[in-house]
């Protein structure tokens, strides 16, 4: 039985629901108790009253209305003892007649009804006994002693609410109940009271809510709840006005950690008042952050409230990426990611990319989940989106140094570590010296427990956490990238394209894949060498898909086609610092997509320029029969385009000319090109390879035709490259041409 | 001196499309302006005393005057069966494969001279390299100003190319300019 007591902490707290006759006395514990008498005492001894008071708060069902009863008659005993003590001998009237024993002594009634509560007592006092017959009446009445405070500050707190609920009620009765009031006297007042004022009466509500909760978030939590249950009105405008302000309630009132609610175990453990209070204002606080996302993800489906639960989402998701339930908000974002409606999409974007922007608030994780669900997105859409989903992961950032920086200090280390080590062992043999040894151990051992003490008290994320944090996104990125090219490449795919169009909203056949190639681009740094050669042959592939008469429709736009190589070079060049590939095929692909190239594109020659300076400008050296295969079919180019195409063009020419010496024979007035021409005699306008063209047996014609461009910009270019002189005597072209006037 | 026969022809073909690849096209098609005739005529392969032969049309037809134990050469040489039967490029078919070659490797001036004494090149001595060459195929030398030093067979794809030893072979050395000097006599 002891033994039973003392497991249990806290005693059995439902005594008096055991009907009495139920109670089992078993044979033991009257021994028990007969043979251990002197334990027994305590049963005089009990404190009665706390007993009591023990007992039967369990037993009801109103706590506080039993509670406060019990006070009432606390206080009325006490202040009829005072009385007697006094002498005063002020009765209630109930008690007017007293008894009188034989002694002469008075009773009244009241010490009556005493004794008669003193009765029942011991009836009550039996059953606990029974439970607690091991003489443990001190840890019985500290126990009730600790449970009457909780129940008081349960109490209190309760009286709180309750004051609260009833100035509210005031506060509402004081709108309501004048009107009913007077609704008797001015029931057509009523009637005319207009949604207007209801309606400014509803928002003065909120906006005074809302107020007292960024004031005293601590002690107004519990109205969260009330904003929440505005948020379910009937009228559509104050339930998103409601939504507006609980929004900017959360933002401001979140703290910056995640919340953990206590596990059961913890729940049991007896806490501080502080820990309580803070306890119960972070469960609140989640339960109402949780409702009130469940209701934006609701009212996200109906095409009214659409905008501001999208605008709430995303807000919340920039503000606070850190908290709890992030991963329903950033899944709901994401989905809207490539809606049709531009607002809600800019939103969702904008949001997402903060959140890529600034990876201090949330460490990085959830950049980490956003590209694994966009790369999702994508893969169940098949590709057919709307360009901004992929344009979003450009803002992504890599921290290159992360990797290297760390494997070179390990490097450095373990080096170290060897160095020291050899000379220790040098020196021990030297000196043989037992106790520097013991020394040097002990520094080594407390420099390791600085250093561990250093890392946790530092918050910094740790380093590979972070690495395999970067590791993970960059693959989920790559595979969104290599799924949009591998779609792109696949022919086989004959989707209705009216179906296709309506999803990406015109974006051709490949909504995705030019933000892509971007992404590509700016990323390439980032691929792994492995990867190389099958993306050089899948872009190789994407280039040259110019379209067949019969599959135009499938086939990839001119500027797309351009963007291919030009990814291909910054991959190329990105990654290759020790040897120099020539990439031929694309110097072929671009000599080709500068004919097909269309001056009346959206991208106004900006793909075009780029492809230019980053395939013939950047590049270190070229073959002097491609160069000259450029340089006249730039020359031809700039003839039949704007000025702008024609002035970049022109400047990419004077660049091959001047790094091409060579090449500077086009500018003789001599057709044939002499012995530089090679094996192609003759100038063919119409080859497709560069190298075959036998560009360099022909005169750059073109430039005395460009000097008289209307555009002064071009004809200058235009007089300043054919007045680049080859350094021999014979006349250029443009003396040539001054010969000719 | 005769047309190639069937297997004639496709051994020299094969050995030249393995460095030129689709531009054999082009090599065949190629319009001649020899003679005077105003129409161009083709290129065409003749054998002559176990040598292969690019000539044009016009100087076959010229070349049948001389009798066959008195012609020595025409056109260009591009190379000669042995006598097991098999086709071998000779120095002389370089500027011709130069023209169309479709793998090409650049040397860095301080290994040309290397090469030019019949050494392979090795990796450092890679100045720059085409794209997706593979391994066996065949490609031509240049040095860095545009200059055929020679061609070879590849050792190593591009993609091996990048994580190779510095003194790991990467063409092996067919056919150099420097034969000219070494093997006057032979040629």
């Amino acid at each position: 039985m002891g033994k039973k007591n003392q497991k249990i902490p806290i005693p059995p707290q439902l005594p008096p629901e055991i009907a009495d006759d139920e109670v089992e006395v078993s044979d033991e514990d009257f021994e028990f108790v007969e043979s251990n008498q002197d334990y027994a005492g305590f049963l005089k001894k009990l404190d009665t009253k706390s007993i009591t008071r023990h007992v039967v708060r369990v037993a009801g069902q109103n706590e506080d209305a039993l509670e406060t009863l019990y006070e009432q008659r606390n206080k009325k005993m006490s202040s009829q003892k005072l009385a007697e003590e006094d002498g005063l001998k002020a009765v209630d009237p109930v008690d007017v007649l007293p008894f009188k024993t034989l002694d002469g002594k008075l009773y009244y009634r009241a010490a009556s009804a005493d004794s008669r509560r003193s009765e029942n007592m011991p009836k009550e006092g039996d059953a606990a006994s029974e439970d607690e017959d091991d003489g443990k009446d001190k840890d019985i009445v500290k126990l009730t002693k600790a449970e009457r405070r909780r129940k008081l500050k349960k109490s209190k707190r309760e009286a709180k609410k309750q004051a609260k609920d009833l100035d509210k009620m005031d506060s509402l009765q004081e709108d309501t109940v004048p009107e009913t009031l007077q609704s008797e006297v001015l029931a057509e007042v009523k009637e005319e009271l207009s949604a207007e004022e209801v309606f400014v009466k509803k928002k003065c509500k909120l906006a005074e809510i809302g107020m007292a909760l960024l004031a005293d978030p601590e002690s107004n939590i519990k109205s969260l709840k009330d904003l929440l249950q505005i948020c379910k009105d009937g009228d559509r405008n104050i339930v998103k006005l409601g939504l507006l302000s609980l929004l900017a309630i959360f933002k401001d009132i979140i703290p910056g950690y995640r919340i953990r609610l206590p596990t059961e175990k913890e729940l049991e453990m007896t806490v501080s008042k502080a820990v309580q209070k803070m306890r119960y204002y972070e469960s609140t606080l989640l339960h109402s952050y949780k409702a009130y996302l469940q209701k934006l993800i609701s009212l996200e489906k109906q095409p009214f409230f659409q905008h501001v639960a999208v605008r709430c989402m995303c807000n919340l998701l920039e503000a606070v990426p850190h908290f709890n339930f992030r991963e329903s908000l950033l899944a709901n974002v994401i989905k809207n990611i490539s809606s049709p409606d531009d607002v809600m999409r800019k939103l969702c974007c904008a949001a997402l990319k903060s959140l890529f922007a600034d990876e201090g608030k949330h460490g990085g994780e959830v950049t980490v989940e956003a590209v694994k669900l966009i790369s999702d997105h994508v893969k169940v859409y098949d590709c057919q989106l709307h360009p901004d989903c992929i344009e979003v992961l450009l803002s992504l950032s890599f921290d290159e140094d992360l990797g290297r920086a760390s494997s070179l200090k390990e490097e450095k280390l373990t080096h170290k570590k060897k160095k020291r080590r050899q000379s220790d062992r040098e020196i021990n043999q030297l000196k043989d010296n037992d106790k520097k040894k013991g020394k040097q151990e002990l520094l080594a051992k407390t420099r390791e427990e600085v250093n561990a003490d250093l890392k946790a008290t530092s918050f910094a994320p740790d380093l590979e956490e972070r690495r395999t944090m970067q590791s993970q996104t960059l693959s989920a990125l790559f595979q969104t990238y290599f799924r949009i090219v591998k779609q792109a490449m696949d022919p086989a795919i004959t989707r209705p394209y009216v179906n296709t169009r309506s999803v990406s909203g015109g974006f051709g056949r490949h909504p995705l894949l030019s933000p892509c190639l971007k992404g590509l681009g700016q990323f390439s740094h980032l691929i792994d060498l492995d990867f190389m050669s099958d993306i050089m042959s899948v872009l190789k592939k994407l280039a040259a898909s110019n379209g067949d008469a019969v599959s135009s429709e499938s086939s990839l736009t001119v500027s797309e086609r351009l963007q291919c190589c030009i990814v291909a070079f910054k991959v190329m060049r990105n990654n290759l610092d020790a040897l120099n590939v020539d990439l031929h095929e694309f110097f072929i692909q671009l000599y080709n997509l500068l004919l097909e190239w269309r001056p009346d594109r959206e991208d106004q020659g900006e793909v075009l320029a780029e492809a230019l300076k980053i395939m013939l400008c950047e590049g270190r050296q070229h073959d002097m029969q491609r160069a000259a295969a450029f340089i006249k079919r730039l020359a031809s180019f700039s003839l039949c385009y704007g000025s702008a195409e024609a002035l970049a063009a022109l400047v990419t020419l004077k660049h091959l000319l001047q790094k091409n010496v060579k090449c500077r024979n086009l500018l003789e007035n001599d057709a044939g090109g002499g012995s530089l021409s090679g094996s192609i005699a003759k100038y063919q306008p119409d080859s497709s390879d560069p190298n075959l063209s036998g560009a360099l047996a022909s005169v750059l014609w073109e430039l005395s035709l460009l000097f008289k461009h209307y555009h002064p910009a071009v004809s200058s270019i235009a007089s300043s490259i054919s007045n680049m002189s080859t350094a021999h005597n014979q006349p250029t072209v443009k003396e040539k041409r001054q010969l000719v006037r | 001196m005769r047309p190639l026969d069937e297997a004639e022809t496709t051994a020299v073909f094969e050995k030249l499309f393995k460095f030129v690849g689709n531009n054999l096209k082009h090599l065949v098609d190629r319009p001649s302006h020899e003679g005077p005739d105003p129409t161009p005529g083709r290129y065409c392969f003749r054998l002559h005393k176990n040598r292969v032969f690019y000539v044009s049309d016009a100087l076959v037809r010229r070349a049948t005057n001389i009798s066959r134990d008195r012609l020595l050469s025409l056109g260009t040489s591009v190379g000669k069966f042995t006598h097991g039967g098999k086709f071998h490029l000779t120095v002389h078919a370089l500027d011709l494969l130069a023209a169309h070659a479709r793998h090409k490797v650049w040397l860095k001036p301080t290994s040309e001279m290397s090469f030019l004494y019949g050494n392979h090149v090795l990796k450092s001595g890679l100045a720059r390299i085409t794209d997706n060459v593979s391994a066996g195929d065949g490609v031509v030398v240049f040095s860095m100003s545009d200059l055929p030093l020679g061609f070879g067979i590849a050792s190593k794809s591009t993609q091996d190319c990048r994580k190779l030893d510095p003194n790991a072979i990467v063409v092996l050395n067919q056919v150099d300019v420097g034969l000219y000097v070494r093997k006057e006599d032979d040629l």
